[in-house]
């Protein structure tokens, strides 16, 4: 099965909102794409994000009307604030990586290689063994992003994910986007940084207050 | 309100056994808009944070106009600088925006007369009654510029000021910070954007390990700094 | 107040569980103990764990401080308004039941804050959090322990921030007994509603990194336990046992 994820007519209305976040909207995302979601403040990519993974309403409350259907296996988000991500619990960058793959009770060995594999591609193998209260915002991000692909998603979700990373580190991050959905993963990339998504996605799609405005090739929309 | 020079001289800081800062030597003139850049842990924060006397040197003295930073508080430096501190959103706690930016300005005992020109100059008038927390997380951080903006200080000290924006929301801090430039106020900035940095920003001062590596205007390095 | 402080000390190279148990057995033995120098003999053992964490000094004061209005408290109460015997101590005439009453009820809340002050500071979570996994301890009952003992030093960093922020917009501390109280909004406030969007956040961050139900999670590093370790712990409950036991027993009697 090749789609991830199928919306269709879907709209969704946060608890106690006068209106809803996301309207009637239809979408679907196959393997092997990289879509990059832009739009004001306000307009639904977060919220798209969160109905994607299947992360609303089970976890923010609220309401969803339409069809959805979520086909993958393990969905994996990064907020925009990567410090509301820590566990609160791991007192090395390894054990925070290794917190997924361990939930789902897999063996250590596997998870150590797992670990270090993605601390590897994110660029901060060197972090293994600090204490994630001290790293600085943007290691912090790429070691989120480690987090999240540490449980092997083949539906990656990411909200603004090079928000703290200085240039070169930002550019690493989205070529990195594109390795991910070549190994047969979807991701979707909440920007506001719309030239560097533009280079790495295969698609892009425009919200404005809860709709899609506009959805094709990243030169087509962000023209 | 015209700024002010800001003087780091051979300043040294220390932390957990690590030297963060190394005998920097930086002068800002009045007016002046500075950029320090550098990869994480190169002590940018350490500088600026100096400047409100937050972290005290080791060795040096920091100068903000005539005021030794050594013999004022926190409080007191509020006065001439403005600092924005890079997740400044844990400081909200009015039940209206409008409240909240206002908070700075009265401590300063300037009363509410300038918050909301600065509300409308960022596009904050129509959430100025709203509850801080119920509007998402990119209009907080504006919000907590506009309070640093009302508090009309001489030296603007902002840490990372669009991490998180949007082109719209950037180009608002955007033209509020030229605006206050050029009206005389003194302007540093860290920030990885470079975007940012090169349209606000005359001379951009590196640093690496605690050091000055190099300093330069947009038009070209002018070599090591000292 | 008290967080954990890493070391080297036996209680920190123990399984995270020894330390608990004697903790756990020492506030058993201080209920079961009835008489001032028995709860004394207790207070002297539980004195020797902060001596034996090597953090005395970290633990001393806090535990002195806390425990010092129940002591005001319980020498009044029962000391000087207890029942007969009286006898004079200088210009106050004390009772001499009260005062033993006293010196048990107040000895038992120092040894037991000396107790979990040492531990406190001396069980590092994240061992703990490996301990409990290996056991096959649900993640729910883990994360609640380990999140109520790192609440306190988790709030007094995000404090320290709100605090410096504030400082930066004009505010003052100190100064009159008024603006003291009007600097509590601008600290707490954000201290309280942004700690509320923390537990929101918490519970998405953990639900996103696959903390599922029915799954038993892998300890990645499980501290060893060893024959020391099982001993301790095996010892503290018997002496539990036999002291608790010797108790009814008597009370039977």
């Amino acid at each position: 099965m090749t789609t991830v994820l199928r919306l269709k007519d879907a709209s969704f209305t946060y608890a106690g909102a006068t209106g809803p976040a996301l309207s009637a909207l239809s979408l679907e995302v196959r393997r092997g794409e990289v879509v990059a979601l832009a739009g004001v403040p306000g307009s639904g990519t977060s919220t798209l994000l969160l109905v994607a993974g299947g992360y609303a309403p089970r976890l923010v409350g609220g309401a969803i009307t339409g069809e959805r259907e979520l086909s993958a296996h393990q969905p994996a988000i990064v907020f925009a604030t990567p410090w509301t991500q820590l566990t609160g619990l791991c007192h090395t960058v390894f054990a925070e990586v290794a917190f997924g793959p361990a939930s789902h009770g897999l063996e250590r060995e596997r998870i150590r290689a797992i670990v270090l594999r993605q601390l590897h591609r994110l660029g901060v193998p060197h972090l293994e063994g600090r204490d994630p209260a001290t790293l600085s915002g943007g290691e912090l991000q790429r070691v989120i992003v480690a987090s999240a692909l540490a449980l092997e998603p083949d539906l990656l979700l990411l909200d603004d994910p090079a928000a703290e990373l200085d240039p070169a580190a930002a550019d690493d991050l989205y070529d990195l986007l594109k390795d991910v959905a070549a190994d047969g993963a979807a991701v979707l990339v909440a920007t506001p940084d719309t030239a560097r998504a533009a280079r790495a996605a295969t698609r892009a799609i425009m919200l404005d207050a809860g709709r899609i405005v506009a959805d094709g090739t990243p030169a087509e929309v962000f023209a | 309100m015209s700024g002010l020079e800001v003087r780091w001289d051979g300043v040294s800081h220390r932390y957990d056994g690590e030297d963060v800062v190394r005998d920097v030597t930086l002068h800002i003139a009045p007016g002046e808009s500075v950029a320090l850049l550098g990869p994480n842990g190169a002590g940018k924060t350490t500088l600026t944070r100096m400047l409100m006397g937050l972290v005290r040197p080791r060795a040096g003295a920091v100068h903000v106009g005539d005021w030794d930073v050594a013999t004022r508080r926190p409080d007191q430096m509020a006065a001439r600088v403005g600092y924005a501190f890079q997740h400044a959103d844990q400081q909200l706690f009015a039940r209206t925006v409008r409240g909240d930016v206002g908070f700075g300005p009265r401590r300063l005992g300037r009363g509410d007369a300038g918050v909301d020109d600065v509300l409308a100059e960022l596009g904050l008038e129509g959430a100025a009654e709203r509850h801080p927390y119920d509007l998402p997380a990119p209009v907080r951080k504006l919000v907590t510029l506009a309070g640093v903006f009302a508090m009309q200080p001489a030296v603007l000290m902002l840490d990372e000021p669009t991490a998180g924006f949007d082109r719209g929301l950037r180009a608002r801090v955007v033209e509020a910070v030229r605006r206050r430039n050029a009206g005389g106020v003194t302007v540093i900035v860290v920030s990885h954007d470079l975007e940012f940095v090169a349209t606000v920003a005359r001379r951009e001062v590196t640093l690496e390990r605690g050091r000055v590596v190099k300093q330069g205007s947009g038009v070209g390095d002018q070599g090591p700094g000292s | 107040m008290i967080g954990f402080r890493p070391g080297t000390s036996p209680l920190h190279r123990a399984h995270p569980y020894t330390p608990l148990a004697v903790a756990g057995a020492l506030l058993c033995l201080v209920f079961a103990a009835r008489t001032p120098s028995a709860v004394g003999a207790l207070v002297l053992a539980a004195l020797a764990l902060p001596l034996v964490g090597g953090v005395l000094g970290l633990v001393a004061r806090p535990a002195l401080m806390l425990s010092l209005p129940t002591w005001i408290l319980l020498l009044v109460l029962h000391g000087i308004l207890g029942p007969d015997p009286h006898h004079a101590l200088g210009p106050i005439a004390v009772s001499e039941p009260g005062l033993a009453r006293a010196l048990v009820l107040g000895g038992r809340i120092t040894a037991i804050l000396f107790a979990f002050l040492s531990v406190l500071a001396t069980v590092s979570p994240a061992r703990l959090v490996e301990a409990m996994t290996e056991r096959g301890v649900p993640f729910s009952a883990t994360y609640l322990l380990v999140s109520t003992l790192t609440l306190v030093p988790r709030m007094r960093a995000r404090a320290a921030q709100i605090l410096e922020a504030q400082q930066c917009r004009g505010l003052r501390l100190g100064g009159s007994p008024i603006a003291r109280v009007a600097a509590l909004g601008p600290l707490v406030l954000p201290l309280v509603l942004g700690a509320l969007a923390e537990v929101d956040e918490q519970v998405l961050a953990l639900d996103t990194r696959g903390v599922a139900k029915g799954i038993r999670r892998t300890a990645m590093e499980p501290p060893p336990d060893s024959a020391p370790d099982w001993t301790v712990r095996w010892l503290c409950l018997i002496v539990v046992v036999a002291a608790w036991g010797d108790r009814m027993l008597g009370a039977l009697q």
